[in-house]
Parts: C-alpha cells; structure tokens; sequence
C-alpha cells in the first residue's frame, strides 16, 4: 500500500522528466571537478608528507575542506542527473561520506598502522615491520590476561540479565506507582561511567570512610578491601558496570513483556496455569529472541569496558581487572607506542567481529530448534 | 588579612612600582658601576624594596589561614608585576594570543598560573588560552602533539625529563637573554644549573620548580614510649621496614585509627608511580663511583634487574606479605597516598616531593603540621656496585637522594620564533611565572612546587612570614641536603622515559600482586621490557643521551 497520492508522485515525474540533458551534462561537470579537485589537492598532500615534493599544506585540514566540497558535489551532481532518484540519494549520500571519513577510512588505516613499527618517541618515525606486532601479541601475557577477564566479564552478562529479566518482570506487572519505579531504575543508565568510578568506586567504596566499608565493618569484615583481592577486585568492578548497565536490559526486555500476546496469557491462566509454569513454559520463551537481542547488545557494551577500570583500578591489582581497552589505553597512551596499540585494537575488532557472528549464527539456530520443540511439546 | 590592610599594602605596592619603572632604564648601569654614590643608594633601595616585597607576598594569606584562594594568587601576581613592568610597556601585546599548556594537579599548576598571569595580560593587553591536563594524560597529549606535528601550545610548563622529546627536536625557542637577567638564573640551586635546561649548549628552560624527594615522618611515633618503640627516626630502609612492622596492629597516637608505617604508593601513576621504588632502590644501587644507575651507559642495558633493585622490590613485598600497608594499597592512587593519608593521618612516613611540607601547615586538609618532621631518603647499609658486579657494606650507609623529575619548568615553543612580538610575549609570561620574588610564594603555599633556588632557603624569611623556625629549618633543610649530596640519584632527561617507567609499573603490580614467583623474577620482567624499548626507540641514540644527560 502506498501513502503517496499520484498527483504528488507525477510532480517528481516531472522534475524527473524535467532533467534535461544539459543539466545532467552540468551535474556530471560538478562530479567530476569536485572529484579532480579533491584528487588533486589528496595528491599534493600526499606527495608532500611522503617527502616527494617540497610543497604542500602545513596541516591535513585543506584536504579535509576539498572532500567536503567532493561530498557536496557528488550530492548535487546526483539531483542535477538523477532528479528524483538523485534527490532520494541526497537523503543517504550524506551519511555514506560521513561513515567512510570517520568509521571506514580510520578503519583502514588503522589496519595498515597495525602492520607499523611507530613509537611516538622514536629517533625514527613509522616504520612497516610486517607480521611482528601481531607475533608480540600472540607472546604478550598481558594481551591474554586482559583477554580471559573479558570472559568473565562476558559471562557475568548472563547474571545481569537474570536480574533485569527479575526487574523487567516486576516492572511489568500491576504495581503502585509504575512510572515512578521504572525511571528510578533507570537512573543509573543516565550517570556517565566515569561519574559512577569516582562516586562509587573511590568514594562509597573507599576502604577507610567509604559507607560501604563502613557496613562492611559493622557486618564484621575487618579490614574492607574491595579493590585487593583479585576475585572480589573483579567482582567490585563487575558490580559498578553491572549497575549501570541492568537498566538498559531491563527497558528491552521491559519493551518485549510489553508486546507479548495477551491473549496467550490469559488462556494459559484460564487453563489453571501456575504463574511459575505461566512464565517458564509461555513467557521466557515467547521473549527468547528479544533476550538474545539484548545479551548480544550487552555482550557489546561489556567487550567496551573501560573507564570504570581506567578509573578506579588501572588495571590492578596485578591486572586482575584489567581489559583489553584498558590495556590497550595504556599502551598506546603511557607508552606512546601507536604502532602496537592499533595492532591490538584492531586484533580485537575484527576478534568481536568474528564472536558476534557465530554467536548470531548460533543463536538463531537454537531459537529456532527451541521453538519448533516446544511447539511440538505443545502438541 | 583584612581587607583595609590588604589595601594599604597596595599603595605601598603602588609607589614601589613608579620608582621601579623610572629605575628600570639605569638598571643596567647600577649593575655596571657598583654600589657607589648616587646609584648604589638605589641599589640598595632596590633590595630593600625587593625584600619587603617578598615579606609582603609572604603575608597573603598568612600561615595558618588556609589555602590560598585564586584572589590570592592574583594579589600575588600583581605585587610581582615589577620586573615586567620594566621591560614591557603597558598594552605592549594588545592583541597577542598565547596558549599555554599545563597541569591542573590538585587544583593547583595552571591554577595559579592563571591567578599570577591575570594581572599580568591586564597590563600588557595579551590574552592566554588554556591547556588544563591531569599529571596521567600529561606525557600522550605530549607526545602525540609532537609525533603528529600538532604543537598547538605557544608555551608549555613541562619536566626536564621531556628535554629530549622536545628541545632534542628542535621544537623549543631559545631563551633570550634579558629572560636570563630578568629571572636571575643565577640563583637555581647547582644540580638545576646547565646541563638541565639545556640543549646543545641553548637554554630552553625557566625553572620554576626543584624537584626531589625527602623523607617526610611523624615525630608522634618516635622517641620514648613511642608506639614504634624506637628512640630516633630511621635513617635506612631496614629501620624503616622495621618500624612498618612494629606499629601494625596499634593506634595512630593523633587520630586513634589504625597506625601504619611506611606509605609506599604502589600502583601506576602514568608512569610517575616508578619514582617510589627508585626511592628505595637509589640507596641501594646509586653507587659514589658511578652517576649510572638505571642503565648501563655504555649498552642502554637495564640495571633495574640487578640485586639492588631487587633488593628494592623484595622489600616491598615483605611488607605487602606482612600486611604492613593499609587496606586496600595496592589500589591507592598515589597522590591519594600524599594527601589523603599522609596529610590526613594515615601512615607514618612517606618519600615524597616538597610540597608535602609546603602543604602540612597551610593546606586545609592536613592534620599533621604539628607532627611531621623532614630529612633526606634512607639510606642502605649496603650498595650494590654495578661495575664491580657485587655488593660492598660502607662505614656509614649509603645515600642517594632522588632527584625524581628534576621540577617543572616553563618553556618557549619555536610556533612563536617567527613573530618577535609574539615570542617576547611568550617569554615575558613565561618569566613573569619564573621570578624570584614570586617563586619564594610558591615555594611557601600550596602550588605543586618546592624549593629551588638558593634565596628559598633563607629562614629568616619564612621566620618572619609566620612559620615556624624549627619545622621550616627542618622542611627546607631537607630539601637543601637532598640538592647539595654528592651521590644525588639524577634521572635522565631521554626521550621516552616515561615508557619505561609505565611498562615497569605493569610489570611491578604484577609482581606486587604475587604473579611473579619472585622479586628477580619482577625485576626481570621490567629488564626484558626495557630493552624492547630501548630497540624500538633506538639504541645508539638513547646511549648518547643517556652519556649526555649524566655528563658522561
């Protein structure tokens, strides 16, 4: 079905019929000197960082200026030739230059930095070193140690979605002062991570007059440390990102109760349905895919976890809480050494890249075995 | 100090300035002729107006009443006007704008800079834009602005250890000569003299800090019937260890908590964590024969895996084995380490910079001015000496006083070298935080600096400011035994330093954690980690600065 009325439909038609030859030959003009002009200006630069030519701009902002112009010139090339398609891409071209200039173009070259040998504090600049920053990750416990706290870190998502599940339950269900509750509960999601390390971390768990050493004390734990043994380091930083970062499963598993089948409720309680059998065998599963939906989500806030532990710990102690941003922070940060530090990130990336993947392969399959199961149970 | 007072000192400020501006012209020739007839009464009305200047900044806002608060440091900044006035004419910069990149340390660095140079952009019509950064982003924004060619400060208050990052690439100006004069560098204390500052025979450098650290103690805990059970201070790290241990499960005498010994700041700092471990490491390897004592000067080859660092590192974690520190440590950020214990009553001593004396008595925070004490670094009972390859147990222990950072400075960027009255705009701010009037406020208040010229240690001026004859002695002797000692432990101005101090901090809390089987082990892996640095970096290069920053 389509909204739009033929008279406005033949207006484009027009503008599209409209688009004489001249001023396709106008917009390809356009094009093609906003690419030349871009092309060039590239070339200069290039030549001249790379030492070929003697002149050039002193910083790379001019050629940032001339993609600009090449963008603006592929936009209105494309209406002067297309019209009304032209005038539909105008809509999406836009995003398409800005995604290659700030996500594919760092990507890229990012990835050839992985493959250089660049310590900011070098007598020599950049150099290609091929395969050996990868062979110094692959030999970097630290790289490893961060890796195996991202798995516990990972596995703690599935404690986190137990307790939104809990609260997104509670929060669905006919309770006084709903409203209220649910934007309480989404508070936390509000605070900025570094805000949440400093008041949480370095004050309310502050071993000597923090309030929670303070209860800690009264419930007779001596000397409250939460950031020195290594397990309860990890479970203190656990507890802080898990804090902030509940709400936001919650509200999606709270949108998910929200759009299940009324009716499939009602009939499983007019059928004597306990609320435990009500939950376990109609709800949890009717809201499988919104829970994947939601651990993946969270899996990929959680493989991002940094500040808190940049913050309170740096790492510590002896790396217990370490991540791999945090220690990519340091070593690319503290010790200047980009060529390295990129090679990690990008290892990482395309390591996410990878585990997301077969985790939606996998997880689509066993949603749906577990569906066409239980629909064969109930039968 | 009311404000009638406080006025009354401008007006005296008021005329001091007139007579300063009409003397500046024959300034140069009372230098030439002497102190002889009509011009030597100037000179001495010079001095005498110097030192009731010094007496008045002194006064603001007093010892004992608190913090000084930004109006302070524009009041001081005001009266320390002279010296510009004397070379600048008002309005002299309209229209000149100047970055300035700095620190904003406990609220302090930038800060004040902004206080002192308020005053001076009101007179000279320049306008500055600041740089605010925390001491752990300091060392990226550095290097990423110089390996990315975006210098994008006009002045910088930086380390000497950076020197080689930036003087070594020609990123600095050279500073003019009435710079020289104006700021007396003739008064730093020697070890701040050239080589520091320099560059291939070129000064850079406006020092406005000296930094090192001494040995900062409660007296409360010592002497007879002391909780520590020990007569006299320690002197050696053995004393030291054994006093963390004696006083563990007893109650601060001040604040009735938990007492504790020594405070070793144990986790990362950016890099700036290492110097705690060089405290007690420097006594233990800085041997009176050689200046070396963290590479070897001929190969760049780490000694932080010899047997006296370990020695070093081992200590450590006997006391983290005795449960000598307090909770929770291990995870203590080191400034909290010295102005959140220390200051605030926990703990017992601490290695520190200067301004853990500057801050007992004025800061707001600190409960223990009446209580601490000073001296230099502990000492060893035995070296470790590098060349020999073995240890030697001298007649009396050894010390070696860590010269940690060697004090900020002020430095020029050659972005102004083109434009003559840009660059003597940037010089004459720069100077304006550099003089030696206002470093003695800075040296006595609150400011992130310590001690670092030879008139800071005139006691008669902090006598008559209103501190204590005895502790000031005490403080500031500190500091004068640490500069003056002849095995001074002076750190390295190469270009990466702070690489080697980070990937070691890594390396340490997981030796403090108890991943590594053992202090050697620890040590080791600090080693393995330096030389990759020192190949990436570059060997030779690193060996001929290294030579060159120990005058080898």
């Amino acid at each position: 079905m389509t909204t739009t009325s033929p008279n406005v439909g033949q207006t484009f038609e027009t503008v599209g019929v409209g688009t004489s030859a001249s001023r396709k030959s106008l917009g390809r003009l356009i094009i093609i000197a906003g690419t030349l002009l871009f092309a060039a200006v590239l070339l200069f630069q290039v030549l001249y960082a790379a030492g070929v030519s003697a002149s050039g701009f002193a910083s790379w902002r001019p050629v940032f200026y001339a993609y600009f112009l090449w963008a603006a010139s592929v936009v209105l090339g494309q209406i002067l030739i297309r019209g009304e398609q032209g005038q539909r891409a105008a809509f999406v071209l836009p995003a398409v230059f800005f995604t290659v200039a700030l996500v594919i173009f760092p990507t890229a070259f990012g990835l050839y930095l992985a493959f250089t040998d660049w310590n900011l504090s070098g007598s020599v600049g950049r150099r290609f070193n091929g395969f050996d920053n990868i062979v110094a990750l692959w030999n970097d416990p630290f790289y490893w140690n961060a890796l195996r706290n991202m798995v516990y870190y990972g596995l703690a998502v599935f404690f986190e979605y137990a307790i939104a599940f809990g609260l997104a339950v509670l929060l669905n269900a006919d309770i006084k002062a709903q409203r209220f509750f649910r934007i309480v509960f989404l508070l936390p999601f509000m605070l900025s991570p570094v805000a949440v390390s400093w008041m949480v971390g370095k004050s309310i768990m502050e071993n000597r007059f923090g309030p929670a050493a303070r209860l800690a004390r009264l419930l007779g734990w001596d000397n409250p440390a939460f950031f020195t043994d290594p397990w309860i380091a990890r479970l203190s930083i656990e507890v802080m990102d898990a804090w902030v970062f509940i709400p936001l499963i919650m509200i999606l598993l709270l949108a998910g109760l929200q759009a299940l089948p009324k009716d499939l409720l009602e009939a499983a309680r007019v059928d004597g349905a306990s609320p435990w059998q009500t939950f376990w065998r109609i709800t949890f599963p009717l809201m499988l895919p919104v829970s994947i939906t939601a651990i993946l989500i969270r899996i990929i806030f959680k493989l991002k976890l940094a500040d808190i532990v940049i913050n309170v710990t740096s790492g510590g102690p002896g790396g217990a809480t370490d991540t791999v941003s945090s220690f990519i922070y340091r070593e690319y940060r503290d010790r200047s050494n980009v060529g390295y530090g990129t090679a990690l990130a990008e290892f990482y990336l395309i390591a996410i890249v990878i585990f997301i993947t077969i985790a939606l392969l996998v997880t689509t399959r066993w949603v749906s075995r577990y569906s066409t199961a239980r629909a064969v149970d109930r039968v | 100090m009311r404000i009638d007072v406080y006025q009354r000192l401008m007006a005296v400020q008021a005329s001091r300035r007139k007579f300063l501006g009409g003397a500046a012209a024959t300034a140069a020739s009372v230098a030439a002729l002497g102190s002889t007839g009509v011009l030597g009464t100037m000179s001495r009305a010079l001095a005498q107006d110097s030192a009731s200047l010094r007496a008045e900044i002194l006064k603001i806002p007093g010892v004992g009443m608190g913090s000084p608060t930004d109006a302070d440091w524009q009041k001081v900044g005001e009266m320390c006007l002279g010296p510009t006035k004397a070379t600048v004419q008002e309005g002299e910069f309209a229209g000149v704008e100047l970055t300035f990149m700095g620190l904003n340390n406990q609220n302090l660095h930038n800060f004040l800079f902004r206080g002192f140079l308020k005053p001076w952009e009101a007179y000279t019509g320049a306008k500055i834009n600041w740089i605010d950064l925390a001491q752990a982003d300091y060392n990226p924004r550095l290097q990423q602005s110089i390996a990315t060619g975006t210098v994008d400060f006009d002045i910088i208050e930086m380390g000497a250890p950076f020197e080689g990052d930036t003087a070594g690439k020609g990123l600095l100006d050279e500073m003019p000569d009435w710079v020289k004069a104006q700021i007396d560098m003739d008064d730093y204390v020697n070890y701040l003299k050239a080589p520091v500052g320099t560059w291939d025979g070129k000064t850079y450098r406006i020092t406005i800090d000296g930094d090192c650290h001494t040995f900062a103690y409660r007296t409360d805990y010592f002497g007879d019937g002391s909780i520590s059970g020990m007569a006299a201070v320690p002197t050696t790290w053995d004393e030291v260890d054994a006093v963390s241990k004696a006083v563990k499960g007893q109650k601060d005498p001040l604040t009735g908590l938990d007492a504790y010994g020594f405070l070793d700041p144990l986790k990362g700092w950016g890099g700036f964590g290492f110097y705690f471990l060089e405290d007690r490491a420097s006594a233990y390897v800085k041997h009176p024969d050689d200046k070396a004592w963290l590479f070897d000067p001929d190969t760049m080859k780490p000694r932080v895996n010899n047997p006296g660092w370990v020695q070093a590192i081992q200590d450590v974690m006997d006391l983290i084995a005795a449960g000598a520190y307090p909770p929770d440590q291990i995870n203590a950020d080191p400034g909290a380490t010295g102005f959140q214990q220390f200051l605030a009553g926990t703990g017992s001593m601490l290695c520190w910079w200067g301004d853990i004396g500057s801050n007992a008595r004025t800061s707001d925070t600190s409960v223990v001015g009446d209580v601490v004490g000073f001296s230099i670094n502990p000492g060893a009972k035995k070296v470790y000496n590098a060349k020999a390859g073995a240890w030697e147990e001298p007649a009396e222990p050894n010390f070696a006083p860590n010269m940690a950072y060697l004090g900020w400075g002020v430095y020029v960027t050659n972005r102004v070298s083109g434009d003559e009255k840009k660059r003597k705009a940037a010089w004459s701010a720069a100077a304006h935080l550099g003089g030696k009037d206002i470093s003695l406020w800075m040296a006595a208040y609150p400011s992130g600096f310590q001690p670092y010229r030879n008139s800071h240690f005139n006691y008669d001026e902090w006598e008559t400011a209103g501190y204590d004859r005895a502790f000031i002695e005490d403080y500031l002797g500190s500091n004068a035994d640490s500069y003056n000692h002849p095995n001074a432990a002076i750190e390295p101005r190469i270009p990466g330093i702070f690489q080697y101090y980070s990937v070691a901090e890594d390396e340490l809390a997981k030796g403090f954690a108890g991943q590594y089987k053992s202090a050697q082990e620890t040590a080791d892996a600090i080693a393995a980690a330096w030389e990759k640095i020192t190949d990436q970096i570059g060997r030779d290069s690193q060996v001929k600065l290294y030579k060159a920053s120990l005058g080898m």
